[in-house]
C-alpha cells in the first residue's frame, strides 16, 4: 500500500466507526481509545466489526474483535488483512 | 392427508436441583441452585478453580436400569468415567417411565435423537493428561514412538467415546429402540434442533414416537475455553439481563422428552404436556463467539416459529430466553424480543432458566424447555435468579418473582454459538 492509499484508508476507516458510534470524524485521532474515551462498549464493537468487513470486503476474526480500540489499531489491522487478501 | 401434530408426553431431567420432574419442580419453586466450587488438581497442585452448578451424589444404580446395562456401560468406559452418558440414559429411563409407554423390545418403531456439543472430550482429555505426565515421569529419554504407543494404548478407547454415534449405540442398546436415529450438535441450541428433527421423522411417518435426548457434563477444559474467552464468571452467580452480567457458569445435566404423535398419544390415553406446535430456525455463518448485532436472523428465527405455528406474537403467554448472563450475547437476544414484542411488553412475561441449573451447553434447551413444560402445566412462570437490575440499554422486563398466570402458549428461544439460532413453540390446550 503507498502512503496515499493508507492516509485514504485510514480516513475511510474513520467515516465508518464515526458512522456507527454517531461521533463527529474529527474526534478520533489515531491513538484516541474509543472504549476509554467515547464510552463504546462490546455491542458497538461488534457493529464496527460488521461495518469494517461490509464496507471493506475484509473477514475479522472472534479474537481480533476487542484488539480495535483506535483508529490506528482499526488500520493495522484492517492494512494486515488486506495485504492478506491480495497475495 | 391432514398434517400430524405432534405431543410431549413424558419427560425426564437430571439436574443440580433435581431428578425427576417432581423434585426438579420442587427446586425450581424453593430457588435452589447448588452452585459448587471445582477445584481441579493435578497431583497435588491446584490447576484451576471455578463454580458451576453441580449434581451430586449421582448413583446410575438408581434409576431401574438393568444391571448388564450398567455394567456394560461402565466397562467400556473403563479408560474414563463418561458421566454425561449416565445422565443421558438416566435421563431418558425418566422420560420413559413418565410416558408410560409400552413397547416390544425385540423390534419396534421408536426413533431417538441425541443432542450433545462435544460426548466424551472431558474425560478423554483429562486421561491424556494424566497418562503422558505419568508415563512421563522419570522416563524423559522415551522416544516419541514409545511414548506414542503408550498414550495410544492407554487411551484410544477413552478416544472412541468422542465418536458422537456412541450415544446413540449406548442409549439404542440400553432401551432397545430399533428405528431412525440422529445425533445432533447445533452448539447450545442443539436441543431445540433434536425437538425439530424428531417432529419431523413422525410428520414423515417414519416412526410415531421419538426419544429426544440429550446431557452435558462440563469441566475443567470447557472451563478454560470460556475463561480464555471472558465469558465466564468466576463468582459462579449467572445474571441474564443484569447491568453486572459477567459471563456463563455451567450446570451438569441431562434431559429427555418423549414425542408422540397425537393420534397415538390418545389412543393410549398418554398423559399430554404440551403440543409442539413448530420452530424457526437459522445459521449466521459470521463469527463463533460473537452474534452477528445488527443483523436480524433471531428476529426472522422467532418470526418463522410463530408462522410455522400459525400463531400471533399476541398470543404467546411466556418467553424462555436463552439468558446467558454475557451482556453482549444477553443485548443481542432483549433486542430480537422487543424487535418482535415491542418494548417493555406486559405480555409475554420474559424469564430464563439458567441460574436455576446452570449451562448446560449442548443439553440447555431441552433441559429448559423441560422447566417450560412444568411452568405450563402449574401455571406458574418461575423468576429470573439473580437479576437484580436488567441492563437499561435492553428495553426488557424480567420476571423477578414467581408469577400465577394461565400458561397456554410459551417460547423457548435460543441464541448459539457459531449463529446457531432456534425458537420453539409449545401449546397445552389439545383440541
Amino acid at each position: 500500500m503507498t502512503e496515499h492509499t493508507i492516509k485514504d484508508m485510514e480516513e475511510e476507516i474513520k467515516r465508518i466507526i464515526a458512522e456507527v458510534i454517531e461521533e463527529d470524524p474529527s474526534k478520533l485521532g489515531a491513538d484516541v481509545n474509543f472504549f476509554d474515551d467515547l464510552g463504546v462498549d462490546s455491542i458497538k464493537a461488534i457493529e464496527i466489526t460488521v461495518a469494517l468487513e461490509k464496507k471493506l470486503g475484509i473477514v475479522i476474526r472472534d479474537n481480533q474483535i476487542p484488539r480495535i480500540g483506535t483508529v490506528g489499531e482499526a488500520l493495522a489491522l484492517v492494512k494486515n488483512l488486506m495485504e492478506k487478501k491480495n497475495k | 392427508m391432514k398434517d400430524k401434530r405432534i405431543v410431549i408426553t413424558g419427560i425426564g431431567p437430571v439436574t443440580p436441583i433435581g431428578v425427576g420432574k417432581k423434585e426438579l419442580w420442587q427446586g425450581v419453586l424453593s430457588k435452589k441452585t447448588n452452585v459448587r466450587q471445582e477445584k481441579c488438581l493435578i497431583g497435588r497442585e491446584t490447576w484451576d478453580i471455578f463454580y458451576k452448578h453441580k449434581i451430586e451424589n449421582f448413583d446410575i444404580g438408581a434409576f431401574g436400569l438393568k444391571d448388564d446395562d450398567i455394567e456394560y456401560m461402565k466397562d467400556w468406559k473403563k479408560d474414563a468415567e463418561a458421566i454425561d452418558l449416565y445422565y443421558l440414559a438416566a435421563a431418558i429411563k425418566l422420560a420413559l417411565d413418565d410416558s408410560a409407554l409400552e413397547y416390544t423390545q425385540n423390534d419396534n418403531e421408536l426413533s431417538l435423537v441425541v443432542a450433545h456439543e462435544n460426548p466424551g472430550l472431558e474425560p478423554f482429555l483429562a486421561n491424556i493428561f494424566e497418562k503422558l505426565a505419568f508415563f512421563m515421569k522419570g522416563k524423559p529419554d522415551m522416544t516419541r514412538k514409545e511414548l506414542t504407543d503408550k498414550l495410544y494404548n492407554a487411551c484410544s478407547r477413552a478416544g472412541y467415546e468422542t465418536q458422537a454415534f456412541m450415544l446413540l449405540f449406548h442409549a439404542a442398546k440400553i432401551f432397545n429402540i430399533h428405528r431412525y436415529s440422529l445425533f445432533v450438535n447445533n452448539a447450545c441450541a442443539s436441543g431445540l434442533y433434536a425437538i425439530e428433527a424428531a417432529s419431523e421423522l413422525i410428520k414423515c411417518g417414519r416412526s410415531s414416537i421419538a426419544i429426544v435426548a440429550a446431557s452435558d457434563h462440563p469441566d475443567i477444559y470447557k472451563y478454560l475455553w470460556f475463561k480464555e474467552l471472558n465469558m465466564y464468571d468466576k463468582s459462579g452467580v449467572l445474571r441474564p439481563f443484569d447491568k453486572n452480567a459477567d459471563g456463563f457458569v455451567f450446570g451438569d445435566g441431562g434431559s429427555a422428552i418423549v414425542l408422540e404423535d397425537l393420534e397415538h398419544a390418545k389412543k393410549r390415553d398418554a398423559h399430554i404436556y404440551a403440543e409442539y406446535l413448530g420452530g424457526g430456525f437459522s445459521l449466521e455463518g459470521w463469527k463463533v463467539t460473537t452474534p452477528k448485532i445488527g443483523d436480524d436472523f433471531y428476529q426472522k428465527t422467532i418470526l418463522e416459529a410463530l408462522s410455522r405455528s400459525k400463531k400471533n406474537k399476541e398470543e404467546i403467554d411466556v418467553v424462555c430466553a436463552h439468558g446467558v448472563g454475557n451482556r453482549t450475547i444477553d443485548y443481542y437476544e432483549a433486542k430480537a424480543i422487543t424487535d418482535i414484542f415491542g418494548k417493555r411488553p406486559a405480555k409475554p412475561l420474559i424469564t430464563a432458566f439458567k441460574p436455576y441449573i446452570g449451562h448446560n451447553l449442548g443439553g440447555n434447551a431441552l433441559i429448559e424447555t423441560i422447566i417450560l413444560l412444568l411452568a405450563m402445566e402449574n401455571n406458574i412462570v418461575p423468576p429470573t435468579l439473580n437479576t437484580n437490575t436488567v441492563d437499561p440499554r435492553f428495553n426488557i422486563d424480567i420476571v423477578k418473582e414467581k408469577r400465577a398466570i394461565p400458561i397456554n402458549i410459551a417460547l423457548k428461544i435460543c441464541c448459539a454459538f457459531a449463529g446457531y439460532n432456534a425458537a420453539a413453540i409449545f401449546k397445552k390446550e389439545i383440541k
